[in-house]
C-alpha cells in the first residue's frame, strides 16, 4: 500500500470525529469510528501493518476483518480523490 | 487604499483570493484588489456600486479575520443583557425571521441578520457589529459584546432549547463560516479557529416558533 493524503486538504479531529475540508471542491467530509482512525494513521504516514492492529484493538474485531475494512475504506478514499497512490 | 473606478463585468461572481505571504489579491468580475499587507497599502479597481463594495469588504474582512484568530459567520446576532448571542445558519434557516421577531418585540437588539464577526480577545470571544445585513437591510450596529452563547436554529411549532453535540455544532459553524480562500493553510486556520470557539462556547439548539419572540426568554 502506498497512498498519501492530498496535500491541499485540511483536517482536524473534533469531539472524536475527523473533519476534512477540501477547499478546492468546497466540500466538507466527516469521518467517525474506524474511518477516522484509518485517516489518522494515513496522516501520520503509517502503513497497513500498523493501522490494522490499531483497528483490532480499538474496535475489537479480528485481524482479517480489520484488514478488509482498511483496504475497502482506503479504496473509497482513492475513488473520492482524497488520497493519492496505489493500494 | 486607493480606489479606482472600473465597472468590470458580472462574471466571475465568486471572489478568487490568493496570498503569497505579503501580497493579497482578491479578484472578481467587478473588482480587482492588490494589497501589500506589510506596507498596508493597496489598489482596488472596483465597480461603483454598493453591492460591489459590499462584496469586496466581505472578501477582505473574512481573510483578515481568519488570520487573526477570528472569522465572519453567516448568523443572526442579538444582544441581550449586554451579551451577544449568535444563531448560525445557512440560507433559509430562519436568521432573518428570528431577527425581525426580536427587533419587533424590543426584547433583543439586533446586531445583524446576516453576518456577524467573532474575534478572540484577551482569551474571551467577542462579537462585533458589521456593515453586512440581509433582508432587514438596516444600517450596521457598531459595537462589540462578550459572546454569551451560540444556538443552532431549528424552526418549530414550539420554542425550546436543547443541547447540541459538539461535532454537530462544529460542522454547522464550518458550513456557516465566510471564507473565499481555497488554499489549505486558510482552511486549517478556519478549522483551528472554529475548534477554539466550540471548545470555549458549546452551542445549544434553539427551536423557535415564528409566532412571536417568546424564544428570547430561553436565551441568556
Amino acid at each position: 500500500m502506498s497512498v498519501k493524503i492530498r496535500k491541499d486538504l485540511a483536517f482536524r479531529r473534533v469531539a472524536g470525529e475527523m473533519f476534512i475540508v477540501d477547499s478546492a471542491k468546497a466540500r466538507l467530509h466527516e469521518l467517525n469510528g474506524p474511518a477516522a482512525l484509518i485517516w489518522e494513521g494515513l496522516s501520520k504516514g503509517r502503513s497497513e501493518a500498523t493501522i490494522v492492529p490499531a483497528i483490532v484493538e480499538e474496535f475489537e474485531v479480528d485481524a482479517k476483518t480489520a484488514l478488509a475494512d482498511v483496504r475497502s475504506f482506503i479504496s473509497e478514499l482513492v475513488t473520492a480523490g482524497l488520497v493519492e497512490g496505489e493500494i | 487604499m486607493e480606489l479606482v473606478e472600473d465597472r468590470g463585468s458580472q462574471n466571475p461572481f465568486k471572489p478568487a483570493v490568493s496570498f503569497d505571504g505579503r501580497t493579497l489579491k482578491i479578484k472578481r468580475g467587478d473588482f480587482d484588489a492588490v494589497i501589500d499587507t506589510r506596507a498596508r497599502t493597496g489598489v482596488v479597481k472596483v465597480s461603483p456600486t454598493e453591492q460591489c463594495l459590499d462584496a469586496f469588504l466581505r472578501s477582505l474582512l473574512s481573510f483578515l479575520l481568519i488570520r487573526s484568530g477570528g472569522f465572519m459567520l453567516h448568523s443572526a446576532g442579538l444582544v441581550k443583557g449586554g451579551k451577544a448571542y449568535l444563531f448560525p445558519g445557512i440560507s433559509g434557516a430562519g436568521k432573518s425571521t428570528l431577527s425581525k421577531l426580536a427587533a419587533g418585540s424590543g426584547g433583543g437588539g439586533v446586531i445583524s441578520d446576516e453576518i456577524n464577526i467573532l474575534r478572540l480577545e484577551k482569551g474571551r470571544w467577542r462579537a462585533f457589529g458589521s456593515p453586512f445585513w440581509g433582508e432587514m437591510r438596516a444600517d450596521g450596529r457598531p459595537g462589540s459584546w462578550t459572546l454569551g452563547g451560540i444556538y443552532l436554529l431549528k424552526k418549530s411549532a414550539a420554542n425550546g432549547i436543547s443541547i447540541c453535540a459538539q461535532a454537530q455544532s462544529y460542522k454547522t459553524l464550518l458550513r456557516c463560516l465566510v471564507n473565499f480562500s481555497k488554499d489549505a493553510k486558510t482552511a486549517a486556520l478556519v478549522m483551528a479557529n472554529t475548534a477554539r470557539l466550540v471548545s470555549a462556547s458549546p452551542a445549544g439548539q434553539l427551536k423557535f416558533s415564528k409566532e412571536n419572540a417568546d424564544f428570547l426568554r430561553l436565551i441568556g
